[in-house]
């Protein structure tokens, strides 16, 4: 048979014959000698985990050491969240269509108050388009060439736009932000994020961005005496934060808003104790995560509805033909789903 | 609207908020020179898991907090379009080929060019070629067209109305029997619960304008029969099938009344006495004596009596309704033997023309054997028959297996309208979802009447006067 197919290789052929195996493993060192005695908790679905209860207490270098209880302030403030999503919906030739949502949830008192939502709205992005804009050159020529990058583009400037609104409109209230409160390379330099905080600072607003989850082990492990302390907390990460990210607006914290909650990172424009007192005093916490927040995050969200409709809309609007679409991975690597 | 897909004999239409249609309109899917007639029998929303999805969020959402929109694109509009989207379940009924209607529904109407558009009665009776010479007005479509079916259509056929209680069936009945009586037509009518002599009358007390043509028959006092009227056959089959008498005991007494006919002195009395006295079995003897004052209790018999012959001669058209609600279940088998018996007779000598007879709730009257009997033999001599029941479970398959039309009224319990959709000339789904939803006084009618495509009517009010309603000791 082999004769017959005149084969190059012969049956016995193994990859140890290539030198694969050696070179694959000598490619890094696994050292997974180093995993015993470690805790571990395992990623699902390419998401971060964290320890139910923390990592628990060991030495760390970074390790922070004043933990702050956080009291509420019975003080009435309006408290705003916003929040946004971008989505790609269609592509032409030369450019690329996108759809843009912001949400902004309000409470008071520690009530929900109204909430506001703001599109969808299209932005259609293109060479030409590009070349007209403020965008510099190398940048804008980045944003047609990835589609992350683009909706990034388009979620900053939208969601920008709405804090520097709510920033100079609202005096002594709290601006909830989604995220880190860390310049972007996408904003206006109008409404950039520190010309926002300064609004802020002006007008007696406090801003704070809370981050559902941070990339920065280190801070995650700095943060582990927040376990052991009962109710609302923080600790102060700021020498950690900027030494590693140079781009940051505020005070940086680690916050633990209910007991036996996560902790999330908090950076905060305005007093810590007093933002995050009025915060908790004001707007109803469930699970450890602002209530405006969640449904900012809720009213923002593209629905499968919405995508449908957008489709139609674009089709009974503008002179386009829709053209055939075809889902390159699955028809190259099949659909076996496991 | 449009087509969505295609299921057996089933399409599902995707309709939009405008886009109406009741449970049983007809539509018609137009795909160039091909029509195809395709009947709504459910009605039900676009759903998908996200929609679903979607509306409880945006519940949950607005109940914690109040909404104020922006929205420059007008998307919430088309969203709330898709939410309102509707599925209408249609049955294929016959497809259209030049004008002509054809049973040929293998074909299928394209989803991007076919036209759907409601069909209105009177072009589905021109496809149909539905017409007749005595109209009989029921009511209305769904869409608040009149429709009518012919008196033909219900001459030497087999009809059924049923449906739960208060439904309407008797309001239809009566319609019935009022356009017959008006055709010239003769009806007779077995009433149950004395609600047909208001046939004579209006509701504000004035005669109907079939009021001269009303016989009331009450038997006992308006409804007596002579023993030479009935005949030896007739009082045979009373004996026989209405008082359960044996065979040695009936052979007894016909030679008793062979014996007195040759004497020609047969009467209830004469027969009384011959019995007491005949040289016979004495168990036989017992026997005919309690046929005999079963017999002399009911005062069915007199010298002279009523004859059918008489109001039909009388001129165009009349209804002879025997009322039996105050008489006990013997008496009342023992009437219907008489009349049908007597009927057949006159019927197989041609003295009479063929009659309509309304049987209400014939199962409390009329033994199960006796009805296949009803409906095979007597249609052959021309009594045309319409039960009236609200019990379907009531009638034997046999029955329905020989029915030409059905007026359903609603039905919500399950086992009824199990029973209907198994024998009906309609398919299971139709039966069951349009039957169910039926509001008071609309019915399905199915069959001969409207050329087997069944049709949603309201039935008219009529100006007669409606007797029969249920007493109530709580008055409003």
């Amino acid at each position: 048979m082999s004769t017959q197919l005149n084969s190059p290789f012969h049956e016995s052929l193994s990859l140890g014959d290539l030198g694969i195996v050696e070179s694959v493993s000598g490619c890094l060192t696994p050292k997974l000698d180093e995993l015993n005695g470690k805790k571990i908790v395992f990623n699902c679905d390419d998401k971060n985990m964290i320890p139910v209860d923390g990592w628990g207490l060991r030495s760390d270098p970074y390790s922070a050491t004043t933990v702050t209880t956080i009291r509420p302030i019975k003080e009435n403030a309006l408290v705003a969240a916003i929040d946004s999503s971008s989505v790609k919906i269609a592509e032409t030739d030369d450019g690329s269509l996108y759809g843009i949502k912001c949400g902004i949830a309000t409470a008071y008192a520690g009530r929900a108050l109204m909430h506001f939502k703001i599109g969808p709205v299209l932005f259609y992005l293109s060479e030409s388009i590009m070349e007209h804009s403020e965008l510099e050159e190398r940048l804008a020529r980045l944003v047609l060439l990835d589609d992350d990058f683009a909706k990034r583009l388009v979620r900053v400037r939208a969601e920008r736009a709405v804090q520097k609104e709510l920033a100079s409109h609202f005096t002594n209230s709290i601006i909830l932000v989604d995220g880190s409160l860390k310049t972007s390379v996408f904003e206006d330099r109008q409404r950039s994020i520190r010309k926002i905080a300064e609004n802020c600072v002006l007008r007696k607003n406090m801003m704070i961005g809370i981050s559902k989850g941070t990339k920065l082990k280190v801070i995650e492990r700095a943060a582990a005496p927040l376990a052991k302390v009962p109710g609302p907390a923080f600790i102060e990460v700021d020498m950690i934060i900027k030494s590693l990210i140079r781009n940051t607006v505020g005070s940086n914290s680690m916050v633990k808003l209910e007991n036996h909650s996560p902790v999330l990172r908090a950076d905060i424009v305005g007093n810590r104790i007093e933002s995050l007192g009025m915060l908790i005093g004001n707007d109803p916490v469930a699970g450890g995560y602002p209530e405006t927040l969640r449904l900012a995050h809720h009213i923002s969200t593209f629905t499968s509805t919405e995508m449908t409709c957008l489709r139609s809309h674009v089709l009974n609007s503008y002179d386009v033909t829709e053209l055939a679409g075809d889902d390159i991975r699955r028809s190259l690597l099949g659909s076996i789903s496991v | 609207m449009k087509i969505l897909s295609k299921n057996d004999n089933e399409l599902l239409l995707l309709a939009m908020k405008e886009d109406a249609a009741a449970k049983g309109d007809y539509m018609l899917i137009e795909d160039r020179s091909r029509s195809m007639i395709v009947q709504v029998y459910d009605e039900e929303y676009l759903s998908s898991q996200a929609l679903i999805e979607d509306i409880i969020k945006e519940e949950v959402v607005n109940a914690t907090s109040v909404e104020k929109l922006h929205d420059p694109l007008n998307i919430g509009s088309l969203s709330r379009l898709i939410r309102d989207a509707r599925i209408f379940r249609a049955k294929i009924r016959a497809s259209v080929n030049d004008g002509k209607l054809s049973s040929d529904i293998t074909w299928l109407p394209s989803r991007v060019e076919s036209r759907i558009r409601r069909l209105t009665m009177k072009e589905l009776d021109s496809f149909l070629g539905r017409h007749g010479i005595y109209p009989i007005p029921l009511g209305m479509t769904g869409d608040g067209e009149e429709f009518e079916i012919y008196a033909e259509d219900l001459d030497g056929k087999l009809t059924i109305i049923t449906g739960k209680k208060e439904s309407g069936k008797s309001h239809l009945s009566k319609l019935l029997i009022k356009t017959l009586v008006q055709h010239g037509a003769f009806v007779v009518i077995f009433d149950l619960n004395s609600e047909y002599s208001g046939l004579g009358w209006n509701r504000d007390g004035s005669p109907s304008s079939i009021h001269r043509q009303i016989r009331m028959l009450e038997p006992g006092k308006t409804l007596k029969f002579s023993l030479n009227y009935c005949g030896k056959g007739a009082i045979s089959g009373m004996l026989k099938n209405a008082l359960d008498m044996p065979a040695a005991s009936l052979r007894e007494f016909f030679r008793i009344w062979d014996w007195l006919e040759n004497k020609q002195s047969l009467s209830i009395d004469t027969i009384g006495q011959t019995v007491s006295t005949w040289n016979t079995n004495e168990l036989v003897r017992d026997a005919l004596i309690s046929r005999y004052h079963v017999i002399q209790s009911s005062r069915l018999f007199a010298d002279d009596g009523f004859r059918f012959e008489d109001v039909i001669a009388g001129g165009s058209g009349a209804a002879m309704v025997i009322e039996m609600g105050g008489l006990s279940p013997t008496v009342r088998r023992m009437v219907v033997e008489l009349v049908l018996s007597k009927l057949a007779d006159l019927l197989e000598r041609q003295a009479i023309p063929p009659i309509f007879l309304f049987a209400e709730e014939a199962h409390l009257y009329i033994r199960d054997t006796y009805w296949e009997d009803i409906i095979t033999r007597m249609r052959h001599f021309g009594i045309y028959t319409t039960f009236i029941t609200n019990q379907p479970d009531a009638i034997g398959d046999g029955i329905y297996r020989q029915v030409d039309n059905i007026f359903l009224f609603n039905f919500t319990n399950d086992a009824d309208l199990d029973k209907i959709s198994k024998v009906s000339l309609a398919d299971n789904d139709t039966i069951r979802s349009i039957v169910r939803t039926l509001p008071q006084r609309h019915c399905l009618a199915i069959g001969k009447a409207v050329c087997d495509l069944p049709v949603v009517i309201r039935i008219a009010m009529t100006e007669g006067l409606m007797l029969g309603e249920t007493k109530k000791f709580f008055k409003k």
